[in-house]
């Protein structure tokens, strides 16, 4: 698949803390990709880094496949850490600039995005009178005036109310939906869950994953079984080929398995042809929390 | 370039602070040339002695051509407003963050500080209207028939005013730019034009040390010299003045080494800061 994003080796120090440590990323055409990670894990310098606002200590990006190209923020919509706008001048002022330095969209365009966000009966008012999610919300707007291919969102529900977050969580689908890329750094691993096709976990500046979110959340099978007969279970278990781990909970147990290596059909039929009956038997997708939190701690 | 100036145009028009400043402007250059101007007919109005010897020593700076000269000389205390808007115009985008949207929005490193530039350059030029205006409205109405007829003889002192302007305005930008904080910038600058460089001045006559010309401010102040008034009964006076004449086509060239200095460090930090 044509990647929209690829960057290779990117590092970056702040004096002795290093933020961001070879990162490599490959962003495919139409995903929408989340960068996962802790409050300082490196998400906003990445960002800041693909759209010159920092420079790299070493390495490179390249966005459309053209490293070349200086002016390609321009075909990228973008929401980076806190809304920037002139406090003296209106939503509809404020997203001229926009679509004038950007050449994205028109004036009918700027009216669109304005109401998109729920902004029209306000875009008159300047700036500064707005509220915290108000001020989120004609950011979002200016992220997606003209309708562009490449949308970069940091943090994009931040400050926003719970009605706002799932308006805003519902959008960033449907824009998925149409075709766009979407790049989105967030610290609410459900919001990631809920909305990318593809993500990666940041820690510390070093990437600990990276992929389809499909992929990286089933490359475990879990099996959560419930039975009378457990010293027998942790025998046999022993002798299956791909057997990881056996998590012994209170009442039940999970049981790790490689990736699409038994069915629980087939695990279901090796225990009763080796004595053991289940009287509990539930395949389970680990979550990404799980997921996260099992590579970031430690 | 068009398009620069167009968006600059965007923020600019509802900045209050701008219209506050060019209303300032034409305020201010007419009041206190008027007020110079009261001061001199008061002075030469007189129907006595010193009366007469007055008006013989000082001529008459209202008139053509010295108009120009002295307008543009009295005209350049003022200054400090226009400085006050440059600084507030580049310490509004730190302070908004808008720096860095422009850049995320799209433009390059070096279209943002073309963009100030183009600022400071039309705010040199307004103010540079305003003087000529005021100069001509001044001129015309003080001189007589003969005056009259020399109004062209020293138009180049509009460009000179013009340049001396962008220059310190050029400062003006590069403390605003460097220090980012719009009071402290304020502060710096000021404490700089009004105290610092003229202490530097007496300390460097002082010591006999030959480098007051190339301060940063007096580099372009010495483009609009003191006219001179009392050239006449002074001969010392009268030689630094057609020194302080001579000068100018130096102070030209000065000026506009350090401006495009002033200029080339903004482009350099600009492009390889973090913003």
């Amino acid at each position: 698949m044509e990647n929209i994003l690829t960057t290779t080796n990117i590092s970056k120090s702040y004096g002795p803390v290093k933020a961001l440590n070879n990162l490599n990323i490959e962003v495919p055409k139409g995903s929408i990709f989340g960068i996962l990670g802790p409050n300082g894990s490196g998400k906003t310098t990445t960002l800041s880094i693909l759209l010159d606002v920092l420079k790299p200590d070493t390495g490179t990006y390249s966005w459309f496949n053209n490293p070349n190209d200086i002016y390609y923020r321009k075909k990228i919509g973008t929401l980076l850490e806190t809304p920037n706008f002139y406090h003296y001048l209106s939503a509809k002022d404020n997203l001229k600039i926009t679509e004038a330095i950007s050449g994205r969209g028109n004036e009918a365009d700027i009216d669109k995005a304005i109401a998109m966000v729920g902004l029209h009966t306000r875009k008159h008012d300047k700036f500064s009178t707005y509220s915290l999610g108000m001020k989120q919300r004609l950011a979002i707007g200016a992220a997606l005036l003209g309708n562009a291919d490449v949308l970069v969102l940091d943090e994009p529900t931040n400050g926003l109310d719970p009605v706002g977050i799932v308006e805003i969580r519902n959008l960033i689908k449907q824009l998925g939906e149409q075709g766009k890329t979407i790049i989105m750094a967030s610290h609410l691993l459900d919001e990631v869950e809920k909305v990318c096709t593809h993500f990666c976990i940041l820690k510390h500046g070093n990437l600990l994953i990276s992929g389809p979110v499909k992929e990286i959340l089933r490359n475990e099978d879990i099996l959560v079984i419930e039975t009378e007969n457990m010293a027998a279970l942790q025998q046999i278990l022993t002798t299956l080929p791909h057997f990881l781990e056996l998590k012994q909970q209170k009442s039940f147990c999970e049981i790790y398995f490689k990736s699409n290596s038994i069915s629980p059909a087939e695990f279901n039929a090796y225990c009763f042809n080796n004595g053991i009956v289940l009287s509990h038997l539930e395949i389970k997708t680990k979550s990404l929390e799980e997921k996260f939190f099992e590579l970031t701690e430690n | 370039m068009k398009q620069l100036l167009r968006i600059e145009w965007l923020k600019i028009k509802h900045y209050a602070a701008f219209w506050w400043m060019l209303g300032i402007v034409l305020f201010t250059y007419p009041a206190i040339n008027l007020l110079f101007q009261n001061i001199y007919q008061n002075i030469t109005s007189r129907k006595d002695m010193a009366g007469n010897a007055a008006k013989f020593l000082l001529g008459n700076p209202f008139a053509f051509p010295d108009a120009w000269h002295s307008i543009a000389y009295f005209s350049s205390w003022f200054l400090l407003v226009p400085a006050i808007l440059i600084i507030m115009l580049i310490t509004n985008e730190y302070h908004y963050k808008t720096h860095r949207q422009n850049i995320i929005d799209g433009w390059t490193r070096n279209q943002f500080i073309t963009a100030k530039l183009i600022d400071v350059v039309i705010i040199a030029l307004m103010v540079t209207i305003v003087y000529t205006i005021v100069a001509a409205i001044l001129g015309f109405y003080y001189s007589d028939a003969i005056n009259t007829q020399r109004w062209s003889e020293e138009l180049y002192f509009i460009p000179l005013f013009f340049l001396m302007t962008f220059a310190q305005l050029s400062i003006a930008f590069f403390i605003g730019y460097l220090i980012k904080k719009a009071f402290i910038a304020l502060a710096v600058f000021f404490f700089y034009m009004l105290i610092v460089e003229n202490l530097i001045k007496v300390y460097f006559a002082y010591k006999s040390i030959p480098l007051n010309a190339y301060l940063p401010f007096e580099i372009s102040n010495r483009l609009i010299p003191r006219p001179n008034f009392l050239g006449k009964i002074d001969e010392a006076a009268n030689k630094a003045y057609l020194d302080s004449l001579a000068a100018i086509q130096w102070h030209v060239i000065y000026t506009l080494i350090f401006t495009a200095i002033i200029w080339w460090i903004c482009y350099r930090l600009f492009k390889k800061a973090d913003i």
